[in-house]
């Protein structure tokens, strides 16, 4: 299960696991991000292609508009994985 | 060890649990654990958006065999599949040349040292190894 929680302006929670069966309710849930936000991977187990499919629909949405998702401490999991899928390069990490 | 899941997204964290079980019984560490979760779940989330109106259950197998894990995943009534013959994909493509989704195969195909397939009496068989030399707890 995918928790999606607001907790302060243009910072966003995420804990449990980003797979497959959770796309649409993120889709939905990150088509309300318009500016330039962080997105906090501390509580995130778990991402599968379909969270990455997410990220990069709203990171190439934001990018019309000159803003862009920052991601925030992810463990080292999910850091292979964007460097597998060359995320590493179309997102700013810390 | 073998686990028949039911064809649906929520089976996905059956899936999870079922590797998690596996790969603790067999003592391999955290990062294998992770990279077999999303291999099968890449694959069985393909096999379930790709045959929706198939009733059929899908087979998880994985074994151990000396240097190695081996992940079979089987698919009953359904048309060929064979992912050895998805196209190369570029992961160093700009964010303006990327396209939402895709992604998942070509992940697969990086991540594992080998891949077989099998197709016969309208069964879908994928087998994948990856070599723990380096991962092996």
């Amino acid at each position: 299960m995918l928790k999606i929680n607001i907790i302060e302006n243009n910072e966003i929670l995420l804990s449990g696991r980003f797979d497959a069966a959770q796309e649409e309710k993120a889709m939905k849930a990150f088509n309300e991000i318009h500016e330039t936000t962080t997105i906090n991977f501390k509580d995130l187990d778990y991402i599968s292609s379909s969270g990455l499919g997410v990220l990069l629909a709203t990171q190439k949405r934001l990018s019309e508009s000159g803003h862009q998702l920052k991601l925030i401490s992810m463990n080292d999991h999910i850091r292979d994985v964007f460097r597998y899928a060359g995320f590493n390069m179309i997102f700013e990490i810390e | 060890m073998t686990v028949k899941f039911q064809r649906t997204l929520a089976s996905l964290e059956k899936i999870s649990q079922f590797i998690l079980e596996f790969t603790r019984k067999n003592k391999l560490n955290d990062k294998i654990v992770n990279t077999i979760t999303l291999v099968v779940e890449e694959l069985f989330t393909n096999a379930v958006k790709y045959n929706p109106e198939n009733t059929n259950d899908i087979s998880v197998n994985l074994s151990m065999d000396s240097d190695k894990l081996i992940v079979s995943i089987v698919d009953y009534d359904v048309e060929p599949f064979d992912i050895r013959q998805i196209e190369a994909y570029d992961f160093r493509k700009k964010l303006n040349e990327r396209r939402v989704g895709g992604l998942g195969i070509p992940l697969v195909k990086k991540i594992m040292d080998r891949i077989d397939y099998e197709y016969k009496n309208r069964q879908s068989k994928i087998t994948l190894e990856k070599y723990l030399e380096k991962e092996h707890a």
